[in-house]
């Protein structure tokens, strides 16, 4: 009786799962449709009057949603580098994982930044007249080859697994088939190679990750001198610990809600040292950011006092004290450091969570207070914020992201095969 | 003698008269150190140039031997030109702002206007009015601000396509057929002196607006339709080059009621805005950047 009330009770549970599962993907594929509608009514068949963007500022949210994505990436990505450049090997259930969203968000993020290009039919001219001393045209080219560096490098990561997965005939086999080249046997030899070259790429894509993306994508905003408020040597690096906060709580909350999910045991261990992880990273922000602040106060310069009074004082001040300060800093670092709740799985959740919210808040932060302050002296403020078109473009690429990221899952062996073999036995 | 001659002067007379007062040349000339027969000979040869039957690089092909052997040392072939020279060879424009004389009447903004068809909301000369003090004691400083055209622009720093770059007559451009429309260069200018186009058009309150799309750099891009250059690229005050081909001022100069603008060749050390940018009054704004810019205020 008892096994058979078991056996009920896992099918209501399984039906109740897939229930949610139509309901996840319900939900995402409309608002994906609703996402395409306003960027084809809008982007391309308005162009950038479909947005709310002015000649006061001409970036706005898809410039901060870009390089939150390009944050994702990078710090995820260099999670990923502790495990295979590094050999940290105690986080190696999360390492596909934290490329395949590396991936997914570098090509979010590429793709946010080309709604933002006014002439999409110009845009190779970047590529043929490359400015060299653009940090943009570089940065195009580096998101290039990053890309395919992490193509390569989760192709690598997986590629045992995609060996075993062959040889079974389900769809995803017939995928693995695909990508193993006639592939027939892993043998301890091709380990060590892949071992090998694993190393060899994480430890090149650390620089290209650090220097090239990730700082470079704050160079942007860095070196224009027009800005007081962006121009300063600090800024770059904000940005790189930022990527590496945001990446961080981006790979904890993605394996905590997929071990629910799945209903798979938690590696609590793991999510906690990534948890101090993500103190230490929020620990070495709040720290530069102070210093950001104190220096810009004493240099009294004018554009940049009225930049920090805006984001610290105008109605979008909530931005600031809430998103920036609040879900992104402070909060996060005292539920990480206090024993009760940095010990609790769903504690380390939630404050990854808000980790990832708040960030939106900083991006916004970097983007749009700077421009708003006028530039001389008699010239308006300008005034922005996101129009129904840029938000419904946005949580169109947002569940965009989400659709590749669960398809990426879905079809490749993003899990390790052994823990999955365990899980399965466990539960019988 | 022709002086007493009752009747009325024929031309010839007149030229007798002259023969009398002129000195012969051939006898002056005879006086001169050097070849007199080359010198009226290079004189005859470059009436020719100058009417257009006799190509200059022959000229100099013609003369260069004689003239070498003429004048050694001090002779300039014209083959060799000395590179100094060239690189700073014609105009380099620059403008100069009396904000004494401007009284804030934005004259040169609606003209700008006018000339480049710039649509709404984009406008390449804006006039700054800032009220200092609290009445009866205020002063009010009206700044026109068009694109400064820096000698070391950020903007062309940070384009990513070379799109926008600084010409050799000292004007900042930008090629709107290259420009991706990533709006980098507005945030790179210190000055707000750059516009997007957003597409927009006065064509519902302005009849006719859009036929034809300003011919900036002296492009014709006939009538203005959506989606095409110079929509979604951005844009930005040229100092009228499409006039200065032409041989005319800016438009702004030349309407500005109060005589506030000056136009003219920087590197002349003798024009009105050499001699004016030197004065003690002269400014440039936010020097501290390091931008270089070609206008220059006088205070």
């Amino acid at each position: 009786m008892s096994t058979n009330a078991n056996v009920n009770r896992d099918l209501v549970a399984q039906r109740r799962g897939s229930l949610l599962e139509k309901l996840y993907w319900a939900i995402l594929l409309a608002v994906l449709v609703v996402g395409v509608y306003s960027i084809i009514t809008g982007y391309f068949m308005e162009g950038m009057s479909s947005t709310n963007l002015s000649n006061q500022v001409p970036w706005g949210g898809w410039v901060a949603f870009y390089i939150y994505f390009i944050g994702l990436s990078a710090g995820s990505f260099l999670l990923s580098t502790l495990i295979y450049g590094f050999g940290m090997d105690k986080f190696e259930k999360i390492g596909r994982a934290a490329l395949l969203s590396a991936i997914i968000c570098m090509m979010t993020g590429i793709l946010f930044i080309s709604l933002d290009i006014g002439r999409p039919d110009h845009i190779m001219n970047a590529v043929i007249y490359w400015n060299v001393t653009s940090t943009m045209a570089w940065e195009i080219h580096f998101y290039i080859v990053y890309l395919i560096l992490l193509l390569v490098e989760l192709y690598f990561a997986m590629r045992s697994d995609l060996v075993t997965l062959s040889q079974t005939d389900s769809f995803k086999g017939k995928i693995a088939k695909l990508l193993v080249f006639k592939k027939k046997e892993f043998t301890d030899e091709d380990h060590k190679h892949d071992k090998k070259l694993m190393k060899v790429l994480g430890i090149i894509g650390i620089p290209l990750a650090i220097l090239g993306v990730h700082g470079g994508t704050g160079s942007i905003f860095a070196v224009a001198k027009a800005q007081p408020y962006l121009n300063s040597a600090l800024f770059p690096l904000i940005f790189i610990v930022s990527a590496l906060v945001s990446g961080t709580a981006l790979s904890i909350a993605i394996y905590v809600i997929k071990c629910k999910v799945k209903k798979e045991e938690i590696d609590r261990s793991m999510v906690r040292s990534l948890g101090s992880m993500l103190a230490l990273f929020l620990g070495i922000e709040i720290i530069m950011v102070w210093y950001e602040f104190l220096v810009g106060f004493y240099g009294l310069e004018h554009e940049e006092m009225g930049t920090i009074k805006l984001i610290m004082t105008s109605s979008y001040s909530w931005t600031f004290w809430i998103l920036q300060m609040g879900f992104a800093l402070v909060i996060p670092l005292i539920l990480l450091v206090i024993k009760k709740t940095k010990e609790s799985i769903n504690w380390v959740l939630a404050s990854s969570i808000i980790v990832l919210i708040g960030v939106v808040g900083v991006r916004f932060n970097m983007v749009i207070p700077t421009l708003i302050m006028p530039k001389l002296e008699g010239m308006p403020y300008g005034h922005y914020s996101m129009n129904l078109s840029e938000w419904l473009t946005t949580f169109g690429l947002l569940a965009l992201c989400l659709i590749m990221y669960t398809l990426g899952e879905k079809l490749l062996p993003i899990d390790e095969l052994d823990t999955e073999e365990n899980g399965v036995k466990e539960h019988e | 003698m022709v002086l007493f001659r009752k009747n009325e002067l024929e031309p010839e007379d007149y030229s007798s008269l002259a023969d009398g007062f002129v000195p012969n040349p051939d006898e002056v000339l005879k006086t001169s150190q050097y070849d007199s027969e080359l010198g009226k000979n290079m004189a005859r040869d470059a009436r020719k140039v100058i009417g257009g039957k006799l190509k200059i690089e022959d000229f100099h092909r013609v003369y260069s031997a004689s003239l070498l052997r003429e004048f050694g040392d001090q002779y300039a072939s014209a083959e060799a030109p000395n590179p100094t020279n060239s690189s700073e060879s014609g105009p380099r424009w620059g403008m100069v702002i009396d904000l004494k004389k401007c009284v804030g009447c934005d004259t040169c903004t609606v003209s700008c206007k006018a000339e480049n068809r710039t649509p709404p909301g984009m406008s390449y000369n804006v006039v700054l009015e800032t009220i200092k003090g609290d009445f009866p004691n205020i002063s009010v400083t009206n700044l026109p601000r068009p694109c400064m055209q820096c000698d070391k622009p950020p903007c062309v720093q940070v384009c990513p396509t070379r799109a926008t770059y600084k010409m050799k007559d000292g004007i900042v451009v930008i090629d709107n057929d290259r420009c991706i429309g990533c709006r980098y260069c507005m945030v790179a200018c210190p000055y707000g002196a750059r516009s997007y186009d957003f597409g927009n058009s006065y064509e519902e309150e302005m009849m006719g607006y859009n036929d034809v799309t300003s011919p900036e750099y002296g492009m014709a891009r006939g009538k203005r339709k959506k989606g095409a250059v110079p929509e979604e690229t951005v844009r930005k005050c040229n100092f009228c080059y499409h006039r200065l081909q032409r041989g005319e001022e800016p438009a702004c100069v030349e309407t500005c009621i109060g005589d506030a603008r000056y136009f003219g060749d920087m590197n002349d050390p003798n024009s009105v805005v050499s001699k004016l940018a030197a004065s003690p009054r002269a400014f440039r704004l936010k020097e501290e950047l390091g931008t270089e810019p070609r206008v220059v205020y006088l205070r």
